[in-house]
C-alpha cells in the first residue's frame, strides 16, 4: 500500500460515514467532499492527526445554490488532500482556519473580495485583492458578474 | 549596427533622465528595461540615466497594463515631473493592454491614463527594441 | 446581488484627496520596526476570471504572463492540470524539454535575484557580474524557444519545439561557463566578510515558524525545511533525475543567498542529465479541444517556491474555474514575521530576499513613527538609499569591494 492509500485508509476508518466519498484520482491525490457541519472535525483531523502540515491555498467556486470551498492540504510526503465543503449562498459564512494556518488569511480575503463569502474570526486588516474604491456588492468571480467590455475610458 | 552610428548625434542632445514605473506588469518588460542598462546593451552610453524620483526625470518609462490600483499613483508621478516630460510605453501591455485586455481590473494601455510619446511593442520588449525606441524618441525631440 | 448583467466600473478622474494605499505600512519605534502591514493587489489583473472566458489554449498565453520571470513555471503548472483532466500521456521527450526549459528559467531567475540583492545592499558590481552571466542563459533560451522571456514552449499534450544536437552542444557549453562563474559567486558569498555581515542575522525565520507560516521555496529551505515539489511531488522528468534539495541552517537572508547560489549548481547538474538522458521520440500528443469534466491540482517548484494551479473542467473548450497560487503569495506573509523588531535599514533586503514576484521598486512605504506620532510616505528608492547609508554608518560599506571586483570584470 503506498502512502496515498495508507492515508485514504486511515481517514476512512476514522470517518466511516464518509469512507465511500474519498476519491483517489491518482497517486498523491485525494479528494473528499464533506457536508459543512462535518468540515471542522475532518479538517482538524487531517491537520492534527494525519499531519497535513501545509495549506497550499483555498479555492472558491460559484456553483448553483452554494459556494464550493476547497482547502488544498499537502503532506510532507507529497500527498495532496483536496478537502471540499460548501456553504449556502443565502448565508455564505465560514469560520477562519488561521488558527491552524496563519497564512490562510490571504486566501480567505480572496474569498471575501471575489465571492462575497463572510469569514468569521478573520482579524481586521487590508482587503485583498481589490481596491478600497471597489463598489460594495460586486463580486467579480461570481458566475453572473461580467465587466462591461464596452467601457469607454477617459484620460 | 545603425544604433551605434547614431551615437554621435545623441551627444548633442541633452542626456535624458528616465524614471521606470511598473503599472501592473508581469515583470518581463521590467527585467528587459534593466537589462538594457547593463553592460551588454548599455543604454547609458546614449546618455540615458535611470533616476529614482519623478522630479528629476524627463522621460517616464512605463511597463504593464494599468490596473485600477495603480492608476492614481501613475497620475501622481506624472504630475510630479517637470515639463517638458514624455511617456514611453514599453511592452504590448503598456501599448494597449496586451493579453490582459478585457480583464476586469485592467484599464488598458498607458494611454488610457497619460499621453504617450513612444510605443515600444513586444512581449516582452527586448532590450534592443527598448534602446531603439528610446533613441527614436530622442531623435524626434531633436527636431 | 444586482440585476444588471453588466457592471460598469466607475470611471472618471480620481478625486485628488483620495489617498492611494501604501504598499507597506510600518510602525516604527526608534530605528526598529514594531510591525508591518502589507497591502497587495496593485498588479491584480483579473486573470482567473479571464481564463473562464477563453479556451484552454488561449489561457496558456495568459497564464504564462502571471509572472514574466517564471512564466514557464506557470505555463507548465497549468498545462499539467489540463493534461491530467484530459487523461493525456505526454511523450517523455516533451517532459524532458519542459524540465530543461524549467531549469534554464531557474538559472536566469536566481542570477537575476543575485544581482537584485546585490543592488539592494549597495553591492552593485554583483549586479553587473550576474546580469552579464545571465545573458548566457538568456541567449540559450532565445535560441531554444524563440524568445528571451515568455517562451511559449508548451502546448497541451507536449511542447512546440524540439532541441537539435547542435543546440545540445551549446547547452552543455553554457552550463560549463556558468558553473565556473557560479563557483566564483560561492567564493564571494562564503569569503567576503562585508557581504556575510550585511546579510547575516536579518530576516530570521526559525524552522518551526517557517513551517507554521507555510513558507515555500528557497525561503523555507534556508530555514532547514526540505520542501521541494520536484522531489516531494515529482512532475515532468524529475522522477528520472538525480539532484539534491538544497537546505541551509542559517535561517536568515544569508542562508537564502547560499541556497539560491547552490541551487544554481544543482540546476547545471540537472540540465546535463536531461540532455544526456533525452531519448528520441515525439514531442507532442494530440489533445482534445474539449476537456472532459473533472478537477485537478498541479504543483510546480518555481524558482521562488511552490506554484499551484487548480483547474476545474466542464466538458467544454473553456475551463469552469482556474485558481492560481503563486509562491510569493505564500512567502509574503512570512515577511511580517521577518521584519518584527528589526531595523528599518534592513527592510528592503529582507523583502528582496523572498524574491518577491512583484515589482517592489515603485511601491510606497508609509512610516508611522510611534515616537513623534508623525506619518510620512517614502518611496522604495528612499528606503533603499537610507538602508545603505545606515549600514555605512555602522561599518558595512561595499565601496572597496565594488572597486576591487569592478577591476576584474571583463
Amino acid at each position: 500500500m503506498n502512502a496515498t492509500e495508507k492515508i485514504k485508509d486511515t481517514l476512512a476508518k476514522r470517518f466511516s460515514a464518509l469512507a465511500d466519498a474519498i476519491q483517489m484520482p491518482r497517486e498523491r491525490r485525494l479528494a473528499l467532499t464533506v457536508p459543512f457541519a462535518d468540515f471542522p472535525a475532518v479538517f482538524d483531523y487531517a491537520v492534527k492527526e494525519l499531519k497535513f502540515s501545509h495549506l497550499i491555498t483555498i479555492t472558491g467556486l460559484d456553483e448553483p445554490e452554494v459556494f464550493g470551498l476547497i482547502y488544498h492540504l499537502a503532506h510532507d510526503n507529497g500527498v495532496v488532500l483536496n478537502l471540499r465543503t460548501s456553504v449556502d449562498k443565502k448565508n455564505p459564512t465560514v469560520k477562519t482556519v488561521t488558527s491552524y494556518f496563519p497564512g490562510a488569511e490571504i486566501y480567505e480575503r480572496e474569498l471575501v473580495d471575489l465571492f462575497g463569502v463572510k469569514v468569521e474570526g478573520l482579524q481586521a486588516g487590508n482587503r485583498y485583492p481589490l481596491t478600497d474604491e471597489w463598489p460594495v456588492g460586486e463580486y467579480p468571480l461570481r458566475k453572473d458578474w461580467k465587466a462591461d467590455k464596452q467601457e469607454k475610458h477617459h484620460a | 549596427m545603425s544604433i551605434i552610428t547614431r551615437t554621435v548625434t545623441w551627444a548633442r542632445i541633452k542626456s535624458p533622465w528616465i524614471l521606470h514605473f511598473n503599472t501592473g506588469a508581469c515583470n518581463a518588460c521590467d527585467i528587459e528595461i534593466i537589462a538594457a542598462l547593463t553592460p551588454r546593451y548599455d543604454l547609458e552610453r546614449f546618455g540615458v540615466q535611470l533616476k529614482a524620483t519623478p522630479r528629476h526625470a524627463d522621460i517616464l518609462v512605463c511597463s504593464g497594463p494599468v490596473t485600477r490600483q495603480i492608476e492614481s499613483r501613475l497620475k501622481r508621478i506624472y504630475e510630479q515631473m517637470a515639463s517638458p516630460k514624455f511617456v514611453v510605453a514599453v511592452g504590448t501591455c503598456a501599448c494597449g493592454g496586451g493579453v490582459f485586455n478585457g480583464c476586469y481590473n485592467v484599464k488598458g494601455g498607458i494611454d488610457q491614463v497619460l499621453p504617450v510619446s513612444a510605443y515600444i511593442p513586444g512581449c516582452p520588449a527586448s532590450p534592443k527594441a527598448i534602446m531603439d525606441g528610446v533613441v527614436k524618441l530622442l531623435n524626434s525631440l531633436k527636431e | 446581488m444586482h440585476d444588471s448583467p453588466k457592471f460598469k466600473i466607475p470611471l472618471g478622474p480620481q478625486h485628488p484627496a483620495l489617498k492611494e494605499p501604501a504598499s507597506f505600512s510600518v510602525a516604527l519605534k526608534g530605528e526598529k520596526i514594531l510591525g508591518v502591514e502589507i497591502r497587495l493587489g496593485y498588479n491584480h489583473r483579473g486573470i482567473e476570471k479571464a481564463c473562464e472566458d477563453r479556451t484552454y489554449t488561449q489561457d496558456i498565453y495568459l497564464i504564462e504572463r502571471v509572472c514574466g520571470i517564471c512564466s514557464h513555471s506557470h505555463s507548465t503548472c497549468f498545462i499539467q492540470a489540463v493534461e491530467e483532466l484530459a487523461g493525456l500521456a505526454v511523450p517523455k521527450r516533451a517532459l524532458y524539454m519542459r524540465t530543461l526549459i524549467g531549469e534554464l528559467e531557474r538559472i536566469h531567475s536566481h542570477l537575476l535575484w543575485l544581482g537584485v540583492a546585490g543592488h539592494e545592499i549597495g553591492f552593485d558590481t554583483l549586479l553587473m557580474y550576474t546580469w552579464r552571466d545571465r545573458e548566457v542563459v538568456m541567449d540559450l533560451l532565445a535560441e531554444l524557444t524563440g524568445n528571451r522571456v515568455n517562451y511559449g514552449i508548451n502546448t497541451i499534450g507536449g511542447v512546440r519545439r524540439d532541441i537539435t544536437p547542435a543546440q545540445i552542444k551549446k547547452t552543455l557549453k553554457a552550463m560549463d561557463i556558468l558553473e565556473e562563474r557560479t563557483k566564483y559567486y560561492i567564493e564571494v558569498a562564503s569569503q567576503e566578510t562585508t557581504l556575510i555581515e550585511r546579510l547575516s542575522g536579518i530576516g530570521v525565520v526559525l524552522p518551526e515558524d517557517a513551517l507554521r507560516l507555510d513558507a515555500v521555496g528557497p525561503t523555507a529551505r534556508a530555514s532547514g525545511i526540505a520542501r521541494d515539489v520536484r522531489r516531494d511531488d515529482p512532475y515532468a522528468a524529475y522522477g528520472d533525475i538525480s539532484f539534491d534539495v538544497i537546505t541551509d541552517n542559517h535561517n536568515d537572508v544569508y542562508g537564502r543567498t547560499l541556497v539560491r547560489v547552490k541551487e544554481l549548481l544543482e540546476s547545471y547538474k540537472i540540465v546535463r542529465q536531461v540532455v544526456e538522458k533525452m531519448e528520441a521520440g515525439p514531442i507532442t500528443v494530440k489533445a482534445p479541444r474539449k476537456i472532459p469534466a473533472g478537477e485537478a491540482i498541479s504543483r510546480y517548484e518555481a524558482p521562488r517556491g511552490e506554484d499551484a494551479h487548480y483547474v476545474k473542467s466542464n466538458g467544454t473548450e473553456k475551463p469552469e474555474r482556474v485558481k492560481v497560487r503563486a509562491p510569493t503569495l505564500a512567502n509574503v506573509q512570512v515577511v511580517k514575521h521577518m521584519l518584527k523588531d528589526r531595523y528599518l535599514a534592513d527592510m528592503s533586503i529582507v523583502i528582496a530576499a523572498i524574491d518577491p514576484c512583484f515589482s517592489c521598486t515603485d511601491r510606497s512605504i508609509e512610516i508611522n513613527n510611534l515616537d513623534n506620532k508623525k506619518t510620512k510616505v517614502i518611496t522604495w528608492e528612499t528606503l533603499h538609499t537610507q538602508g545603505i547609508a545606515w549600514h555605512r554608518k555602522h561599518g558595512i560599506d561595499f565601496t572597496s569591494l565594488n572597486k576591487r571586483l569592478k577591476a576584474r570584470i571583463k
